[in-house]
């Protein structure tokens, strides 16, 4: 029983980071109707810019700041020299952003190397939690995912910025119409979807491994978060990132880790089928 | 010379060529390229499976590795657990390919655009995770590997088998040159002519009659049929199964060299493949990271040349010939 619960607490907590990642996944699909392929390769970069802020400054909390900046920096340039020039030919945004993630993992293992590395966490120690010692990390981690969730939905309902992101994905046309600048606000919303995978990179890297082929593993989970919870949807991605997550968590107690995912990846298609808009479709719009 | 001329130059001269290649190739380079030709036969015509959706009915498919490895597994579980002779084998491979692909068409093709996109990497996926997981079946991460059966016997003494270079090498080339014969022979007839109307507008497609789905679900097929050759091909070839080869990685490269070889002409596929294998061969040595200029000829393509080398060529020997004759030839139908 202890593992389940351990596995369980763990699948939340991964569910979390993968919620953040997978919001910016959500985001830029919502606005710029851009199949993401590369977005696993924009967390593995956030692992391993938040390596080397530690390596250069032997400080881990720093990167929390500094990667998401540089993360912000790197979508808007690439939104800028890829995404910008495609945005008529949405069917080939697949096969660019695929060649993106090919540049992307090749940079890191000309630059960072092919060797996986793990990283100690910045805290370590234990806390006693439903009868079994629980890592302390492990649930910051969990707390810097829901805040920096909350910030997202905050910027997005509670300024200005957020109400013309909404805007230019509700109509774009009448949005520029009306004065809405929105290339800046595609651009923008590229960079923040690069900087929350980024920061999912920084919160997740003392769990998992920094490795140039970190991003391949996420990218399908993140997708399943996406399309359960509805494409678009940013609310049902959140929490079917959660539940997908807390159920890979148990059912990988009871059997092969691979047999969790093919039964999840088995339920996204049956919702891709049955319920293309996800599951909380009609409970948000 | 019209264009249809030179294009018809253009095929004879890679008939010419790929019949020639044993012996012409080890005259001017190492005889490794014989057996590096071959393989780009092989992976072309992934491509063209991919092609065939994207470039002829509008949907691109990110899983087309799937029947890919399910002719590579048909072939290797075939021979190596059920004892099977070389074309029974074969046989097996292509037919699992294609009845795999007939019932995720099934599913897959209710959805269009991005959602079918996405459909066809989990298809790919489910059974990639499932192929690493049943290991007593599959292999697992080990793959599968089998000895060769040979292609024909007769007696003692008389064997044809594929561990000769030569008839290896013919035994692929003529194969994948019937796929392409298939291949041009369909997109010729009205169910070519039905596929390009439903890229072009299904709206209209469906009012003037056509049955949008059940055309989507035969491309499918016909393009899992392709791929599942593909796959025993490469199973025969190096002589193993492995699920690697069924991941999305895969379904993205074959995406890539369509792309790159120009979607919607026929032989755009074997172009873009032979230029990024021969990139692979020749500067992977040279250069460990080479991949960053893969990755930089994708985008560059897609931004400023969608439509491919194929594309190009297309527009090149048409404005030619228009400058000679006066007329531009606009025949479409005609495009191979």
């Amino acid at each position: 029983m202890d593992v389940v619960i351990a596995l369980g607490m763990n699948g939340i907590v991964w569910g979390l980071i993968i919620a953040l990642i997978a919001l910016g996944l959500s985001i830029i699909f919502g606005l710029l109707d851009i199949i993401n392929i590369a977005h696993g390769d924009f967390f593995m970069v956030g692992t391993v810019l938040a390596w080397f802020v530690l390596q250069t400054t032997g400080n881990y909390w720093l990167a929390f700041f500094i990667v998401p900046i540089i993360g912000f920096g790197i979508g808007a340039l690439i939104e800028y020299s890829v995404i910008q020039p495609i945005k008529n030919a949405a069917a080939l945004s697949i096969v660019a952003t695929f060649g993106l993630s090919i540049i992307l993992q090749e940079s890191v293992r000309a630059t960072y190397g092919a060797a996986p590395t793990r990283l100690v966490p910045p805290i370590t120690g234990t806390i006693p939690m439903f009868g079994l010692e629980y890592e302390i990390y492990r649930l910051f981690a969990a707390a810097v995912s829901i805040f920096a969730i909350a910030l997202f939905f905050g910027f997005l309902h509670r300024t200005k910025f957020g109400t013309w992101m909404r805007a230019v994905r509700f109509d774009p046309e009448m949005a520029t119409a009306m004065g809405i600048p929105a290339r800046k606000i595609y651009m923008v919303t590229f960079a923040i979807g690069f900087a929350m995978a980024a920061l999912g990179g920084v919160v997740a890297a003392p769990i998992t491994t920094v490795d140039f082929q970190g991003g391949v593993d996420i990218l399908p989970f993140c997708f399943m978060a996406v399309i359960i919870g509805g494409l678009g949807n940013l609310e049902g991605t959140v929490a079917a990132a959660v539940m997908l997550a807390f159920f890979e968590g148990v059912m990988a107690s009871f059997f092969d880790p691979t047999i969790a995912r093919i039964g999840s990846l088995c339920l996204m298609s049956i919702v891709l089928l049955i319920r293309p808009h996800g599951i909380f479709a009609g409970a948000t719009r | 010379m019209t264009p249809t001329k030179v294009h018809q130059l253009g095929i004879i001269a890679l008939i010419v060529f790929t019949v020639a290649a044993p012996w012409v190739l080890p005259l001017f380079v190492d005889s490794f390229w014989v057996d590096i030709y071959s393989e780009m036969l092989i992976w072309s015509l992934l491509a063209a499976s991919v092609n065939l959706l994207f470039g002829y009915v509008g949907l691109l498919s990110f899983g087309q590795a799937l029947f890919f490895g399910m002719g590579m597994y048909g072939v290797a579980i075939g021979i190596a657990k059920m004892g099977l002779g070389f074309w029974p084998a074969f046989g097996f491979g292509t037919f699992l390919a294609t009845a795999m692909a007939a019932v995720a068409g099934v599913f897959a093709v209710r959805l269009t655009w991005h959602y079918f996109a996405i459909i066809t990497v989990v298809f790919s996926l489910i059974f990639y995770f499932t192929a690493l997981s049943w290991k007593p079946l599959t292999g697992g991460d080990d793959g599968l590997p089998f000895s060769m059966p040979p292609i024909f016997t007769f007696g003692e003494d008389v064997k044809l088998s594929l561990t000769n270079t030569t008839i290896q090498y013919y035994f692929i080339a003529l194969t994948v040159g019937l796929c392409y014969t298939l291949l041009a022979i369909v997109l010729r007839s009205p169910l070519g002519r039905a596929f390009r109307t439903v890229k072009e507008n299904d709206m209209r497609a469906s009012l003037i009659g056509l049955n949008v789905y059940l055309v989507r679900l035969t491309a499918f097929i016909c393009a899992g049929f392709i791929a599942g050759v593909a796959g025993s091909l490469f199973a025969f070839f190096g002589r193993y199964a492995s699920a690697s080869y069924m991941f999305y990685h895969v379904s993205g490269e074959a995406v890539v060299w369509a792309i790159i070889g120009g979607v919607g002409t026929l032989l755009g596929p074997v172009v873009g493949t032979s230029l990024l294998i021969i990139l692979r061969e020749e500067l992977s040595h040279v250069w460990e990271h080479y991949l960053l200029l893969v990755g930089s000829i994708v985008i560059i393509v897609v931004i400023f040349a969608p439509r491919g080398l194929g594309g190009l060529w297309h527009g090149l020997v048409n404005r030619l010939a228009s400058r000679n004759d006066g007329t531009l030839d606009s025949s479409e139908e005609t495009k191979l």
